[in-house]
């Protein structure tokens, strides 16, 4: 657990020859891996600056995507050879359009060359074509890229890879739901994934999953609503008594939950079609049924909406629990 | 001297008329849909299909005052009433317990919802519309390209496929195709090709009136109408595009301007200042559009309703329905992302010769500050209205700050 929260709380730079940086669940982190490059996603920080992104972006935007633009224009992410961004949110799109044009207008920024992968998410064939379509795009940008095309058996081992990843994961859930690791350090486990090369990660949660873990105290949660992209808020509701089991957000337990379960891009292109459900990208309906199966394990509903992440609040409607919306980024007015 | 056109004047008599006419319509059991501004209703025309288009009907809440109203309903139902509100209220006009009671009789309840996925709460807000009883909900994709031309407006009316890229068309294309099967199964109401592209071509030529009207205001000095009478002249016909009547105002707006300016009829007679205002309009003051004649000679000359009329629909050649899938394809985006939006209105602020800019910003994520970069570039001085356009309450401080800045800088 140790090392999971030192490479998490050591986020940035990560040492690789190859890094892509990238924004959004959505972005499918199997074809970087299999292209030999290391994708590292790209966090937000509460504390830090966020005038450059509200100048950019206009305070109406996500304060998370206005803080990565933050520090994307700072230097703190360290190497970032490019920059992947995905669809997974309308902030993440307008951090899209506003670093491909600050590259066009004031190249002295010396941002990366930026790529969107515009996965979609309704439930039709006709945006899974269009996914697949998405899909080759990238591949091909990546072989580009790296001056080495990304074969099918690449990316059969990346899957695999990243299927394994999110199997582990799913198993130290059910250590986690017993409350025998806390919310904060879940994001932690989850989290050093988004930054660490992905054999590095299995051997950290291969380690952690022989480790006889202790019972935490408190008051059993699932949070719902915003994705927390650093563990601020988690801290601020641990030392108020609340032990969170289980949330459904994509820096948490909404990141490994769908595998792959197949070896194509066909198969990587369904899999980030029908991941989620995200508040952004799904409807009530979809979003009431992962909050029931959350609270199963659950004595409490916690609705958190962060300022300018609008889709959130729709799924508070019609539940007991305790809720706040417009809270500003990294906070909670408990 | 000032003259309200009675072509604006007709279009809003009109406009009440067909409205009562649709709530007839309904009544006697016929379908009726509400559609989003950026979806494709063409195929409901074609389908004789009745429809309103929901940020038309937001704009006659805000008109009426009701935004408040509806946006209390939204929330009593425990959802957020300060999340996109153009079209929350519009949801929950669909609450209101009294709907007869709402502006123009009331919104009838409709049968079908068509809107695409735009932003993170559009889907959601329909979906939740959707769970009222005998409310279907249809969404459209909102799709995204890496690497754009951006001289759009020279390449869409025929060169479309390069502008908006094949991949988009492609998916839009497809769940046309499905709508159609979609309505054709589920209301016994026949799509006629033959009238599809009937349709589509009335829809060409009332753009290119448009077109032409957009043309003869830009060149014009001083300006013959001011931009409060050019949005119902334009927008209520736009409503009805595809339609004979649609095609026939936008004519006859024309020909109302042409004899205006052959009058040598002004707004403001001493203009002095040519102003562009850039946003959605202020529905909840329109009055604002005249407010500086008197004072500072300022005439707002442009608004984007005729000069996206003009540039942003007319699409020809091609399959028929991906001829009209190039025109929803990309339609946000040539109002709101940069590189397109920043380029067009710098083309039509030179076009139109204005002096200042007036740009809308509200508190939804749009492009602002790349278009005000690119105005500011291009030597216009740009102003900046905090304001929403449909929730007066929102910070909107009347102009005063407005007024300043044309002190200060004109």
């Amino acid at each position: 657990m140790r090392a999971l929260l030192s490479v998490y709380e050591a986020r940035y730079p990560r040492e690789a020859e190859f890094v892509v940086g990238y924004v959004g669940a959505d972005v499918p982190v199997e074809l970087i891996t299999a292209a030999g490059a290391l994708p590292v996603r790209l966090a937000g920080d509460p504390d830090g600056d966020l005038s450059a992104g509200d100048t950019y972006l206009g305070r109406g935007l996500d304060p998370m995507a206005r803080s990565v633009l933050a520090r994307l224009l700072a230097g703190d992410y360290g190497r970032l050879d490019k920059l992947v961004v995905s669809r997974d949110c309308e902030a993440s799109l307008r951090l899209f359009y506003a670093v491909r044009e600050l590259r066009r207008i004031e190249p002295a920024f010396g941002l990366p060359e930026v790529y969107l992968v515009d996965v979609l998410h309704l439930p039709h064939r006709t945006t899974t074509a269009y996914n697949l379509a998405r899909l080759e795009q990238f591949r091909q940008r990546l072989r580009d890229w790296t001056g080495r095309p990304v074969s099918d058996a690449d990316l059969a081992a990346a899957i695999a890879s990243h299927d394994e990843q999110r199997a582990l994961l799913s198993s130290l859930a059910a250590a986690r739901r017993e409350g025998r690791i806390a919310g904060s350090d879940w994001l932690a486990v989850v989290g050093a994934g988004t930054v660490l090369p992905v054999a590095a990660h299995l051997s950290l949660l291969r380690e952690l999953s022989t480790v006889d873990l202790p019972e935490h105290a408190g008051k059993r949660v699932f949070l719902t609503g915003s994705s927390h992209d650093t563990p601020h808020v988690y801290r601020a509701l641990e030392s108020a008594g609340h032990l969170i089991v289980g949330e459904d957000h994509d820096w948490g337990d909404l990141w490994y939950r769908r595998r792959v379960d197949g070896h194509t891009l066909l198969a990587l292109a369904e899999r980030y079609q029908y991941n989620g459900p995200t508040a952004q990208r799904s409807t009530v309906d979809e979003r009431r049924a992962l909050i029931a199966e959350g609270m199963r394990h659950a004595e409490l509903l916690i609705g958190y909406a962060r300022r300018g992440d609008e889709a959130p609040p729709w799924d508070f409607a019609g539940h007991e629990g305790l809720f706040y919306e417009r809270q500003d980024y990294g906070r909670i007015a408990l | 001297m000032s003259v309200t056109p009675s072509v604006a004047e007709e279009a809003k008599r009109y406009q009440r008329e067909w409205f009562r006419g649709l709530r007839a319509r309904v009544a006697g059991g016929e379908p009726f849909a509400v559609v989003n501004a950026d979806a494709p209703q063409e195929i409901l025309r074609a389908m004789d299909f009745p429809y309103v288009v929901s940020q038309w009907w937001a704009s006659i809440i805000a008109a009426k005052q009701r935004s408040r109203d509806y946006l209390d309903l939204v929330r009593e139902r425990g959802y957020p009433d300060y999340t996109e509100q153009y079209n929350s209220v519009v949801l929950g006009s669909a609450f209101d317990p009294d709907p007869a009671g709402g502006p123009w009789g009331g919104l009838p309840r409709p049968t079908l919802l068509l809107g695409d996925a735009t932003g993170d709460v559009t889907r959601r807000i329909f979906d939740v519309w959707a769970h009222e009883p005998g409310v279907a909900f249809y969404p459209l994709e909102s799709a995204a390209e890496n690497e754009v031309p951006t001289n759009w407006w020279e390449l869409m009316p025929y060169r479309w496929e390069e502008a908006v890229g094949a991949t988009r068309l492609d998916l839009l294309e497809a769940e046309l195709e499905g709508l159609v099967r979609f309505l054709e199964s589920t209301t016994g109401r026949v799509f006629s090709e033959a009238r599809f592209r009937e349709v589509l071509a009335l829809v060409n030529e009332q753009q290119e009136w448009n077109l032409r009207t957009r043309d003869l205001i830009a060149r014009t000095r001083p300006a013959p109408l001011p931009v409060s009478d050019t949005i119902p002249g334009v927008m209520v016909p736009q409503w009805h595009r595809g339609t004979e009547w649609g095609r026939d105002m936008a004519r006859a707006f024309h020909d109302e301007v042409a004899a205006r300016v052959a009058a040598g009829d002004a707004v403001c007679p001493e203009e002095r200042l040519r102003l562009m205002w850039i946003g959605r309009g202020l529905w909840h003051d329109m009055g604002l559009y005249r407010r500086f004649e008197q004072s500072h000679g300022a005439v707002f000359v442009w608004s984007m309703y005729l000069a996206i009329a003009a540039d942003g629909y007319r699409r020809y050649g091609g399959r028929p329905l991906r001829q009209l899938a190039a025109r929803f394809a990309a339609f946000t985006d040539q109002l709101y992302m940069p590189p397109w939006a920043g380029a067009w209105y710098v083309k039509e602020a030179r076009l139109h010769g204005v002096d200042g800019v007036v740009h809308l910003v509200s508190d939804d994520p749009r492009g602002s500050w790349f278009t005000t970069r690119a105005l500011r570039d291009a030597g216009f001085p740009v102003f900046e209205l905090r304001a929403d356009n449909v929730d007066a309450s929102a910070g909107y401080d009347g102009g005063a700050a407005l007024g300043e800045w044309l002190d200060a800088t004109f």
